[in-house]
């Protein structure tokens, strides 16, 4: 398959719908219209499958959707939320290739050149591609084939989630799709009406240079896509330098504890993208729009990289309840400073310590209970006066602490006491190399019985167990 | 003073009179919580307890979260409770002072629960025992003799206290009492 272009189309069908169920995943198995205002008159500027087999389509008026589907459930069309989605949708493609484009709102092309050492077959890549939008909350349909124009197609007139063109048979499959997959505008969509061309494999077998003549450039774009070629280079996209979720709401929210439900699916939409993208959010900037007209914002710094909804929500919530909004809320948008996690692993046989997570958790909540000033570690200063003491921030030591020192011997290691030392023997190498090394070596009796031998790095001071006598 | 540990998984009162060294027995845990390299939290209800002594005592205050409640019952008991729910503590120690609190079955039963599924071992100082059958140790200090010091024939400074201490419940042992010790004062 070297040398041979191939792409994936994933694209999710009646995307404003699809924003909106993505917000509210309790609505996906009801008829949905999404509706905008034009005038007086609100007309349906999507609806999703549910409400299609109803006869809903767009462009209709509420009152007349509703007249066919009276349990049609209507939102708002709210920009932020195609936005959002559309994003997220971006963001779940570059988890599998670093290679996209922004086709539109809910389609994006992928480059799968490569992908196969990394995935597997053409139909596991698909599948990945529909697994990667699933995690962000949209359901797509994937095609795969030698153009993007045919992997669009492929996706838009198929049933099933992956389908895969095989390389060469890219016109032969898609000869019998009807014409109207190609969205073609009106005035030529209804001249190829009246020629009684259907579908695309009538279009493409119509003569070029007729199409020329006839149609224009339109026409001409027209006859490609029906060849399944692309007409325009691939342009890649980036991921842009803000994560951002929102959420608009029909009402006035006025208490801290219906905010905390409004913000945790915006904060569970945002997760889902990081974790897609295996980074985490250091800055969480909280955006509160108001009914008054202005905007509540905070900034609310992470103790750690986290990209876990719970202790998310918690921080956030404490600090709105420290910093109350002054008005109503109306809308709610939240964007993180995603940064790359690294993951660590706490020492065998370290002793357990609280996890970051819950410990950041534990002291936000003592500290809204007990105040800052309340909480911490205390740590002596160096005064003659007897309660002198300063508190700092509870940071417990996770290295595990060195060997205790009387001059220069060890006299306790961890809890146990040197009851008998042998050393320091020294040795050294390599110093007239970039890899020297120098260390003192101490065998030790400690007070529960054991027998160790410790060393002590002489370039960096650093002491370790270097072996357990038994 | 030799290691003192409160069994983890389980709740430990020690009751006292002023001055009979259960603060001191309190210390001693920490100390050892914190010499094996565990992480201990201390509610400190009336805001007595003492950084400088407990350093001097061989605590290591860096592993060891001071929580100050400014004499509020309610608070102290809400921030044990949040504490004994954190997984990661090895001990969280309550020290009520001189206040008097009755606690409910419901909510002792409550904490016992919590501490049992944490792994954590509570401490509770007091007066008066709190968590009635719940706790599985309770100890009572009792002061036995006290010595003075001074460079002159008249003291200028409180040496050291001896204190006995009695088990007035324990769940897998029948009630005694200790040899009594010295602590510094």
């Amino acid at each position: 398959m070297a040398g041979v272009s191939r792409f994936a189309c994933v694209l999710v069908a009646h995307f404003a719908a699809a924003a909106v169920e993505r917000c509210e995943p309790a609505l996906r198995e009801q008829p949905l219209a999404v509706l905008t205002q034009t005038a007086n008159i609100k007309i349906l500027a999507d609806a999703n499958a549910a409400a299609r087999e109803r006869d809903v389509r767009s462009g209709m008026t509420e009152t007349e959707a509703a007249a066919r589907c009276p349990t049609l459930v209507t939102r708002p069309h709210i920009e932020e939320h195609v936005a959002a989605a559309r994003h997220a949708l971006l963001e779940a493609a570059l988890a599998v290739s670093p290679r996209i484009e922004d086709g539109g709102a809910g389609i994006v092309y992928v480059d799968t050149a490569g992908l196969d050492r990394l995935i597997g077959d053409p139909e596991a890549i698909g599948r990945r591609l529909v697994h990667q939008a699933r995690t962000v909350g949209l359901v797509a349909r994937v095609g795969v084939a030698g153009s993007r124009t045919a992997a669009r197609v492929a996706a838009a007139s198929a049933s099933v989630p992956v389908t895969v063109v095989a390389p060469g048979r890219e016109r032969a499959a898609l000869a019998g799709v009807p014409l109207g997959v190609l969205d073609l505008d009106p005035p030529l969509a209804a001249t190829l009406a009246r020629w009684g061309v259907r579908t695309l494999g009538e279009m493409a077998a119509l003569p070029r240079e007729g199409v020329t003549m006839r149609l224009g450039p339109a026409g001409l774009r027209a006859h490609d896509q029906a060849l399944g070629r692309d007409h325009e280079p691939f342009r890649p996209w980036t991921p842009p330098p803000f994560w951002e979720e929102a959420q608009g709401v029909e009402w006035e929210i006025e208490s801290l504890e219906v905010l905390t439900v409004v913000l945790e699916p915006v904060l569970t939409r945002l997760c889902g993208r990081l974790g897609a993208a295996a980074l985490a959010a250091d800055v969480l900037d909280i955006r509160l729009g108001l009914a008054s007209g202005g905007h509540h914002a905070r900034v609310v710094s992470l103790a750690y990289p986290m990209s876990e909804v719970k202790p998310m929500l918690a921080l956030v919530g404490l600090d709105l309840e420290a910093h109350p909004p002054p008005a109503p809320v109306t809308r709610v948008a939240v964007s993180a400073h995603p940064i790359r996690a690294q993951m660590g692993q706490g020492g065998l046989w370290q002793p357990p310590v609280p996890a970051i997570r819950d410990l950041v958790s534990v002291l936000a909540r003592l500290a809204a209970l007990v105040g800052t000033d309340s909480l911490g570690s205390p740590t002596l200063v160096d005064s003659h006066r007897p309660d002198a003491f300063a508190m700092l921030a509870f940071s417990p030591p996770t290295e595990p602490d060195a060997p205790a020192v009387v001059g220069e011997r060890p006299a306790r290691v961890d809890a146990q006491h040197v009851v008998a030392c042998a050393g320091p023997w020294r040795a050294s190498g390599e110093w007239w190399d970039t890899e020297a090394w120098a260390r003192d070596e101490w065998d030790v009796a400690l007070g529960d019985g054991a027998l160790c031998r410790l060393a002590r790095d002489r370039l960096t001071g650093h002491w370790y167990l270097d072996g357990l006598y038994d | 003073m030799e290691r003192v540990a409160a069994a983890r998984g389980e709740i430990t009162e020690i009751v006292g009179r002023p001055s009979s060294g259960r603060t001191s027995l309190l210390v001693a845990c920490l100390r050892d919580v914190a010499q094996s390299g565990e992480t201990a939290a201390l509610v400190d209800t009336e805001e007595t307890f003492d950084p400088a002594s407990a350093a001097q005592a061989g605590v290591d205050l860096r592993r060891l979260l001071w929580v100050r409640c400014g004499g509020r019952r309610d608070v102290a008991l809400r921030a044990v409770d949040m504490l004994v729910r954190c997984p990661g503590f090895a001990l969280v120690a309550l020290d009520l002072g001189e206040l008097v609190v009755r606690l409910p079955a419901t909510l002792a039963f409550r904490l016992k629960f919590a501490v049992r599924r944490a792994d954590v071992a509570l401490l509770i100082v007091g007066r008066r025992r709190l968590t009635g059958a719940s706790a599985t140790l309770a100890i009572e200090t009792r002061r036995q003799a006290i010595e003075w010091a001074g460079p002159g024939p008249a003291p200028t400074r409180l040496a050291r206290v001896r204190t006995t201490t009695a088990v007035l419940r324990a769940r897998h042992a029948p009630p005694a009492e200790s040899p009594s010790r010295w602590w510094r004062a």
